[in-house]
């Protein structure tokens, strides 16, 4: 017999990542009006049609509701009461990496992230984003020297003002939903990244977030696209400190794919959750959405959602091009306190297109995992394909988990088929691994780590290894 | 309001029942069913508001169209003709409920109403009088087939209610048969009671003809080893919606369902489902099949719900669907709340067409497309048809989805 307080106590793991970095910043007052709005676009010595876009998303969150069908319970966010705007402080004009507060560099180097370039071993550009502004992007110009950019958004605004033009919004538009809105109005910083025709990027390209103060909201924008025929892999992280108030992070991620382009986008999330009482952790409503554009395009997403307090989000593609390919493998952790509602959707509007969806949920604690789907066969998609399988663990009587899939077909020439199912963590297998003598923890752990094998397989290897460490950790613990 | 209005307009207050005043009462507040809530997104708006087109009928109308012959043994009932029974035999008896029993259980069931889930609950009740509430308590074994009918005249509104309980120990074959009249609509809520170790299989057969409507409820509550077995079929109605409420009220209970729902022309057919485990070892198997052809629209929605208290649920449900036309359109949603830890639930789903393959073999042997088709589609049906209990044969079901239009 499993002792349920066993397996409660193996699920307990402090927030690592919970330190705040002392460090000078510049914040603008709390609030968001229209001058707020015109301050932020003025600080990044934006261009009229950024603030156009900016002020015209404003108007629009300001007549839209927050939208309440995910059944999330959390206190009213009050909008007013959150700085839009924070940056550490820096010398004007950084030259090389050597300039860099330290104290920024130490930062990232606790969380893992290797700035300094003499670490060229690991073959991952980063794109480090502290608070609302990008500290620094490692190995630039080796990526050039490809034809590959990759930089803040707010470079890309004045570096490549063209594109930015193009593409900014054309997949979430503004008015797309509450926090896409909002997102537009204030976005911050994020990464941006151009991949150019028949490029294969040469390494990895990662952007790591951290929000640091308490009081500001994080509100970036990731912006990729990749050219006919090219390809890129990116990694994305997230950490916060442990406060005790609730911080808002609401971001936009655009991808497109032309023909027969590539895009593989894998998010490894671990804000802080809040503690056992459920008191602080981010909010986390994020809009991710891909367009596959092209023919024979493809688009990937991968995540492993371990932290936020309340995680809102549906990393979604659009399949227009012909015989395009849009996937999503999704590892969801919760735990204590934690509520996510996370899932996909898959638009199949072009001929041909194919969807996978591979979704783990795993709900300990008091907490609330849902899987929210929608896959959707237009009239035009004739021949197209979705397979999703939607499988939750329960650890514990008190958490729940749930699976919400909608399904909507126009086109008899397609195929749909959905399968989920709900199991825990079975007492035979625990005792088969015990009485070989493996420990109760770490059999847990390989328990977990079996259970999510065919989403970690499709991270790529830098972070599988940090998905499977993360989650052990997450696992793992004090047991005596 | 306009429905309120209605419903007033063709009842003067004296002559209302005690339950039709509360049900109006609750109905003041949201007269009609929310669109933005869950149950009701994708309900066709103008088809549902020809639903209530018609002015209220309450007086009953032999219906034209004869029914099939039944066997001697069967005991056939018509919901609104008067129908009186009252059997006692050695080893059975199926009594009516006293107006008290009646009016006391339905007002119970009416304090857990939820405003939005039980609309058409709350509607039906609002609508139907004495004359069509039938209420019935089974008793004993080896009981004979019974049938009952519900059914709708032309150029009206009609609402019937069924209560039934079965008793301990009970074992029931029940077939109920909803007709739709041209230019109807018709409001039905059953209301199912399984007391412990009883046992019920349960058919429901809709009907309808052009233009008919359908507003169908099913609330089953069952007790500790009962076992409820519904076979369901819907079709041609311009508007048909049915709900199936179960509630395994102490767990320990087992429940298939298998139904189906075709839609042909421009028709909705919609079927939600909740089944609710409030206690352990709870048992479900469900498939619910739809078939979407010409411009219609078929939907169906299933919710399991596993509360901390229902360990040991074993629970699966699978949506299974046909899309035949380039402009039907289907929309299936099964979902699962699971809190109880120690369950086992499961549930799939599929929209394609008829097998290429299979239809590919059966022409290389010399069938016709045409004839092929039919075979597929004829053992889709038959699935679900041969667990549709009582004189399921005499009412030609498969040949009247295979030919009719």
């Amino acid at each position: 017999m499993v002792n349920e307080n066993l397996v409660k106590d193996v699920v307990k793991e402090p927030y690592k990542y919970g330190f705040v970095t002392d460090i000078e910043t510049e914040k603008i007052a709390k609030g968001l009006n229209e001058d707020i709005i015109r301050l932020i676009s003025q600080k990044k010595e934006e261009p009229q049609y950024l603030l156009d876009f900016r002020l015209k998303a404003f108007k629009k969150w300001q007549k839209m509701k927050e939208p309440d069908w995910a059944g999330l319970g959390y206190k009213q966010i009050d909008y007013q009461d959150i700085v839009y705007y924070s940056a550490p402080k820096q010398k004007e004009k950084i030259s090389s990496l050597d300039e860099v507060d330290p104290k920024l560099l130490e930062t990232f180097d606790k969380l893992g992230i290797p700035l300094t370039e003499q670490k060229k071993l690991t073959n991952v550009a980063v794109d480090a984003v502290f608070d609302s502004v990008s500290i620094a992007t490692t190995f630039r110009e080796e990526l050039a020297e490809h034809g590959v950019i990759f930089c803040s958004i707010s470079e890309a605004v004045k570096n490549h003002s063209d594109l930015i033009e193009k593409y900014l919004g054309t997949v979430v538009p503004a008015s797309d939903n509450y926090f896409a809105a909002l997102n537009s109005a204030v976005f911050s910083d994020g990464s941006f990244v151009y991949i150019p025709k028949g490029v294969s990027c040469p390494m990895d390209l990662s952007s790591y977030f951290r929000i640091n103060s308490g009081d500001s909201g994080q509100f970036e924008r990731t912006l990729i696209i990749a050219e006919e025929s090219s390809s890129v892999s990116y990694l994305e992280g997230c950490t916060a400190p442990m406060f005790d108030t609730n911080t808002l992070h609401a971001a936009v991620v655009e991808l497109i794919a032309l023909d027969d382009a590539s895009i593989k986008y894998s998010t490894v999330q671990n804000w802080y959750a809040g503690d056992e009482e459920g008191i602080g952790g981010i909010f986390n409503f994020v809009t991710k959405r891909g367009k596959c554009l092209g023919k024979r395009s493809k688009i990937s997403w991968s995540q492993v959602e371990t932290g936020s307090a309340i995680t809102w989000k549906y990393p979604s593609c659009l399949l227009l091009g012909e015989e395009s390919v849009g996937e999503f493998y999704s590892v969801a952790l919760t735990n204590n306190l934690q509520q996510a509602d996370t899932g996909t959707k898959m638009i199949h509007i072009g001929p041909k297109t194919k969807s996978t969806i591979v979704s783990k949920g795993i709900s300990a604690g008091n907490s609330i995992n849902s899987y929210r789907g929608l896959v959707k066969m237009g009239s035009k998609a004739k021949g197209s394909r979705n397979y999703s399988q939607c499988d939750s663990m329960l650890i514990g009587d008190q958490a729940s988990a749930n699976t919400f899939p909608y399904i909507k077909s126009q086109q008899p020439n397609s195929e749909i088929e959905h399968e989920a199912s709900t199991c825990r963590i079975s007492e035979d297998q625990l005792f088969y691994l015990q009485s070989r003598g493996i420990e109760f923890e770490e059999a847990v752990s390989m328990m977990v780590s079996g259970f999510c094998r065919d989403v970690f397989n499709q991270l790529p290897m830098e972070f599988a290894a940090e998905a499977d460490k993360l989650l052990a950790l997450k696992l793992e613990g004090s047991v005596g | 309001m306009e429905i309120i209005e209605k419903i007033k307009t063709n009842k003067s207050t004296d002559n209302q029942t005690e339950i039709q005043k509360i049900c109006l009462d609750k109905l003041q507040s949201s007269p009609l069913p929310n669109p933005k809530s869950e149950q009701w997104r994708l309900s066709n708006k103008s088809k549902f508001s020809n639903f209530l087109d018609y002015s209220v009928n309450e007086n009953y109308q032999k219906f034209d169209t004869p029914f099939p012959n039944t066997s001697q043994s069967t005991i056939r009932l018509v919901i609104g003709n008067n129908c009186q029974i009252n059997l006692i035999e050695d080893n059975y008896s199926i009594q009516q409920l006293s107006q008290d029993e009646l009016d006391k259980y339905i007002k119970e069931q009416i304090s857990y109403f939820d405003q939005n889930e039980n609309w058409s609950d709350l509607f039906n009740l609002s609508l139907s009088n004495t004359k069509n509430i039938l209420g019935l308590k089974i008793s004993g074994s080896k009981i004979p087939p019974i049938e009952i009918f519900s059914h709708a005249s032309s150029n009206s509104l009609n609402a019937k209610t069924l209560v039934i309980f079965l008793e301990k120990n009970c074992d029931v074959d029940l077939l109920q048969v909803n007709l739709g009249k041209e230019n109807s609509s018709l409001s039905q809520s059953t209301f199912f009671c399984l007391e412990e170790n009883s046992s019920a299989k349960h058919g429901i057969v809709s009907y309808g003809e052009n233009k008919s409507n359908l507003l169908n409820s099913l609330n089953v509550i069952q007790q500790n080893n009962s076992e409820y077995n519904l076979g369901s079929l819907h079709f041609k109605f311009n508007y048909a919606r049915f709900e199936i409420r179960i509630k395994q009220s102490k767990g320990n209970a087992k429940t298939n369902i298998k139904g189906i729902q075709i839609t042909k022309k421009d028709e909705q057919i919609s079927t939600y489902t909740k089944i609710h485990f409030n206690g352990p070892n709870g048992f479900l198997d469900q498939i619910n099949k739809s078939l979407a052809d010409d411009k219609s629209h078929a939907i169906f929605e299933g919710s399991i719900i596993v509360p901390k208290i229902a360990q040991k649920t074993d629970a699966s449900q699978l949506s299974r669907n046909l899309l035949l036309s380039n402009l039907a359109q289907i929309d299936t949603k099964p979902q699962l709340e699971i809190i109880a830890d120690d369950v086992k639930c499961k549930h799939g789903a599929t929209i394609s067409q008829l097998n290429e393959e299979e239809l590919f073999y059966m022409r290389t042997r010399g069938i016709t497309l045409t004839e092929a088709s039919k075979l597929q589609l004829s053992s889709y049906f038959q699935e679900i048809i041969s667990f549709i209990p009582v004189s399921k044969d005499r009412w030609d079901l498969l040949e009247k989805l295979l030919n009719e239009n």
